[in-house]
């Protein structure tokens, strides 16, 4: 009840501020009258018992005061003058405040974007029930090149039901091709074929309807699907009578069972429906073929260490159960999350790293700015101090309009963030972007406002202790304050140029680094030629096109129609595109070669393609020949395989014309003859070396994989055929869908864009930061020249040459360079090895970087100090001796 | 306070609320009254005696009213809050506690 009253007196008090004053005045007057009335009636003159009163009363003011103290009123009248002030005195040296407010937006709204960013992909929560505890699960096949391979149902299938540490584990196929057909144009949708306990274990469940059940995902149960929350906006209107309806999917009809919620996604953004998997007895005990991805719910307390110990063991009773397909294959579990953000994390990581860099440069220079500021403000505070100003209320001040500055620059800096965010939304990975969203939110704000005053009261805290520590009676003889720099002052300035430098110095290397890296991969030799190629995809509906003639049929059609387009170069079709697809490999025995030890198998990539693909996509041919129209259905078998399948397979030898057969050496199936070699592909990304590879003409594959890919090498550019190459498509199946059509090009600029970003972000930070110390080496160094006027005009005076004045500046600027470069290059060398799974084709410690970047800020140092060293020069004696 | 009577802190607090405990009183009248009754020995400067009030009344120990005074005048009258009133007697027993405790020190030492 109490403690009510004290705030609504305290509010009354700063509220009606006005009354509480008068009443204070006239409650204080009317006791000097009491007193007054006292001392006439003890007989004294009125003008007498007036003075009499008032002498006895005091300082009047004072009394006031100490009962403005008395209701605390003080501190928020102090500090709103303060921030007046402060204002003010911002008004008064626009140019600083500007230059102040600047760096520090730019600095914060840096910050505040790569937070958000940072945010999205490592902090916010998945749309998962308890999602620290899922985990994906692959095999390790590196043995075979495929140190993270995607599951074997077999392999899915013993782990489900023999491990020790998961409450379930669920599966998904390949992103497989759903043909939607009725209500408008054929449409080809990605979904994903699960096993029906998938939502359960993601701890999910649909909006709408409900999820799977165990009958539905067995061989011959009713097809049914749930489909994305998108999907059924879009393609259904949101038509909540949705549930039972029965859609074309494949040429088969499919019950809609449910709908997710929106937002939800697995395993990536481009699955728009689900269908239960239906495997049979024989597909669950096949531990060679692998295309799945699993992802498993952890017990309660159980650590990703006893995961991966449970996986190795069961991994290892597989190894001896199979040893045809699991010899030498292991098992491990990731985390859902680090899954889902990739390899974008250690970048990420690194883009906090280097803003926070940024950001402490600033701090140092507006640090600089102020310190700067506040000597040659000496006097006015001495002054102040001399009329009875605590020093605590100095530091206040000076706190207040550090803090100030720094609000200005949070509110600049957010405003700039806001814009910056949606620029670098391009950094988050596709797999976890739409789950958490990305943009400005209460949290970003929050940061920003905690940066913002840290910062305020970081670069206000030197200057502010530094004032409160000096002497008055120095201050106020020393007149103007001009020549009586402490060298304190000077030491402290210096550090922090010292650290700018050494600060910009890391960024600078590390920005030159992934340029490196980035100009290495883009003048790296793929091993084809991306320019003047149309790519589209255009996967077979395997109802439609069960028969094998059917689908060699429409390749053949396709093909000739789009050949004989104007414009057209070659064409010809693949089952992967480059950079589409990691896999696709094959396992293959070599004829005269002893069968290898398990866990040496051979096996390449394999790569279905037409006679022209070749051509079509500048591949070049080593050795022997490519296709030819022979190459058809019912002739001899044969191969094109590429140079490191060559090497590894035929060791010192030529292959052309030698033999193998796909399987191992107990299978019957067919030789294959070596037509011809060709040059190495980086086919599962540019930065990532090629693997043994061997191609196939479709005419000649009935089995596995069916060519997807129609690649077109056009004359002019490639876009411009776009449409007619899709009308051919039509010409022959108007029902077939035609998705992903893109200048080759573009995929080769999508497989580098986070790399191209991760550089150009931080060689920003870079450009910033140079920016930023050579205004900061220059404001010293002016400043420094100001000061010294007298000297350097005596110096003059007794005969010092212009040269002998600009050696001395510059000695005096370029001192605190190399002292900045040699600690900033011995951190950016320690610093470079987080970089190292960022570059490519560098090493981290690559001289030329490093000594380049330091050349580089040296000549920009060297300007820095010019300027004002050149000022120097042109000190006039004896105005210098007149200067105070 | 005035030399030589340089009371232990918060004495004035409490002298302040023990005269305004009988009826409600304006500062002048305080300080006129404690003189008083202590036979001129307490001599409450007006320095120090507003700030206490104020702050009295802003930790809401005391209330004020404005009213006329015996001239006609407008004063400030202060009068204990309930919480005052409670206050006051707690500190009233502290300060026996305290003066008889000191008072057995001098009388035995």
């Amino acid at each position: 009840m109490r403690r009510v009253q004290n705030v609504l007196n305290w509010l009354r008090s700063v509220l009606r501020r006005n009354t509480v004053e008068q009443e204070l005045g006239s409650e204080l007057r009317s006791h000097i009258e009491c007193q007054v009335e006292e001392n006439l009636a003890a007989g004294m003159t009125r003008e007498e018992a007036r003075r009499g009163a008032l002498r006895e009363f005091g300082g009047v003011e004072q009394v006031k005061e100490d009962c403005r103290d008395s209701r605390r009123t003080n501190h928020l009248d102090n500090l709103l003058k303060d921030v007046g002030y402060g204002l003010r005195m911002l008004r008064k040296s626009p140019s600083f405040t500007f230059f102040a407010v600047a760096v520090l937006a730019l600095g914060i709204a840096a910050n505040s974007a790569i937070f958000s960013i940072a945010d999205a992909v490592l902090v916010r929560p998945l749309p998962y029930r308890d999602a620290n505890r899922l985990v994906m699960i692959w095999e390790d096949a590196s043995a075979y090149g495929f140190p993270k391979d995607t599951p074997a149902p077999g392999n899915f299938s013993d782990w489900r039901t023999r491990n020790q540490v998961f409450d379930d584990v669920a599966a998904t196929g390949f992103g497989g091709s759903f043909n939607l057909i009725g209500e408008g144009l054929p449409e080809k949708l990605t979904g994903r074929e699960v096993t029906a306990n998938l939502f359960s274990v993601l701890g999910v469940t649909p909006e709408l309807g409900r999820d799977f059940r165990p009958e539905d995902d067995v061989p011959g149960a009713t097809p049914v699907t749930i489909l994305s929350h998108g999907l059924w906006l879009r393609r259904f209107g949101g038509d909540p009578q949705i549930l039972g309806k029965e859609i074309s999917l494949n040429y088969e009809k499919c019950t809609v069972i449910g709908v997710m919620k929106r937002g939800f996604q697995f395993p990536d953004r481009e699955a728009e429906l689900w269908t239960p998997e239906r495997f049979t007895k024989e597909e669950l005990a096949n531990h060679g073929s692998h295309f799945l991805e699993v992802v498993a719910r952890l017990k309660p307390g159980v650590g990703l260490q006893s995961v991966n110990a449970d996986l190795g063991v069961i991994a290892q009773q597989l190894q001896k159960e199979h040893p045809n397909s699991n010899a030498k294959v292991g098992a491990f579990a990731v985390p859902i999350r680090e899954e889902l953000a990739g390899d974008v994390r250690p970048a990420i990581l690194m883009l906090v790293g280097a803003v926070c860099f940024v950001l402490l440069i600033a701090c140092a220079n507006v640090a600089n700015l102020l310190l700067s500021r506040a000597t040659g403000r000496r006097r006015e505070l001495a002054m102040r101090l001399a009329l009875g100003a605590t020093r605590g209320r100095i530091v206040q001040q000076m706190l207040t309009e550090s803090v100030l500055l720094a609000t200005l620059a949070g509110i600049a800096g957010l405003l700039l963030s806001v814009w910056g965010t949606k620029f670098l939304a391009t950094l988050i990975p596709a797999g976890i972007a739409p789950m958490t969203g990305t943009g400005v939110d209460g949290r970003v704000l929050l940061f920003t406002l905690a940066v913002t005053l840290a910062t305020g009261v970081l670069f206000g805290i030197i200057p502010a202790s530094r004032v409160s520590q000096f002497h008055l009676a120095p201050s106020l003889k020393q007149g103007g304050g001009q020549s009586g720099v402490g060298l304190g002052g000077q030491r402290l300035r210096d550090a922090l140029v010292i650290c700018e430098v050494a600060l910009a110095i890391v960024l600078l290397a590390g920005g030159a680094l992934m340029i490196r890296s980035l100009r290495n991969l883009y003048h790296l030799d793929p091993g084809f030629r991306a320019d003047h190629v149309l790519v589209m995809h255009t996967p077979l509906p395997h109802q439609k096109y069960e028969a094998f003639a059917r689908r060699t049929a429409f390749y053949d059609q396709v093909l000739a129609k789009v050949e004989s387009l104007p414009g057209v170069v070659a064409a010809g079709y693949t089952t992967w595109i480059p950079l589409t697809n990691a896999g696709g490999a094959m396992g293959v025995t070599i004829e005269g070669k002893p069968e290898p030890a398990p866990g040496q198998a051979r096996i390449p990539n394999v790569r279905i393609i037409s006679k022209d693909y070749a051509a079509a996509l500048g591949m070049k041919l080593i050795e022997g020949r490519l296709f030819e129209q022979g190459d058809g259905f019912g002739k001899p078998l044969v191969a094109l395989i590429n140079q490191t399948m060559a090497r590894n397979y035929w060791p010192g030898e030529n292959p052309v014309g030698k033999r193998f057969k796909t399987g191992g050496y107990n299978e019957k199936s067919p030789w294959i003859t070596v037509a011809g070699i060709v040059g190495d592909i980086h086919q599962a990304g540019l930065d990532i070396p090629a693997r043994a590879e061997m191609y196939f003409p479709y005419q000649q594959q009935d089995d596995g994989f069916d060519p997807e890919y129609l690649a077109v090498r056009t004359s002019g550019d490639p876009m411009a055929l776009a449409e007619s190459a899709r009308q051919q498509v039509w010409a022959v199946d108007k029902e077939q869908p035609v998705a992903g059509v893109m200048p080759l090009e573009d995929l080769v600029d999508d497989n580098l864009s986070s790399r191209k970003m991760q550089a150009s972000l931080l060689s920003g930070f870079a450009g910033l930061a140079l920016l930023l110390v050579t205004l900061g080496i220059y404001a010293v160094l002016s400043f420094a020249v100001t000061q010294r006027t007298q000297e350097i005009g005596v110096r003059a005076a007794l005969g010092a040459q212009p040269r002998d004045v600009l050696r001395m500046i510059f000695a005096q600027g370029f001192k605190l360079f190399l002292i900045g470069a040699a600690i900033g290059l011995a951190a950016a060398l320690a610093l470079s090895r987080a970089l190292v799974h960022l570059l490519y084709g560098v090493s981290a410690y690559d001289p030329a970087s490093f000594a380049g970047v330091t050349i580089l800020l040296a000549a920009v140092a060297l300007l820095a100090c010019y300027v004002p060293a050149r000022r120097a020069t042109r000190v006039d004696p004896l105005v210098a001796l007149r200067y105070e | 306070m005035t030399k030589p009577t340089d009371l232990v802190q918060g004495t004035l607090d409490l002298l302040i609320l023990k005269t305004i405990a009988l009826e409600p009183m304006h500062g002048w009248a305080i300080a006129q009254r404690i003189r008083r009754v202590s036979n001129n020995v307490l001599q409450v400067n007006q320095g120090a005696l507003y700030p206490a009030l104020h702050r009295l009344e802003q930790q809401a120990w005391i209330q004020a009213k404005w009213g006329e005074s015996e001239n006609n005048r407008r004063a400030k009258y202060y009068s204990l809050t309930r919480a005052g009133q409670k206050y006051l007697r707690s500190e009233e027993s502290n300060w026996e506690r305290l003066s008889s405790a000191i008072g057995l020190v001098l009388k035995t030492v």
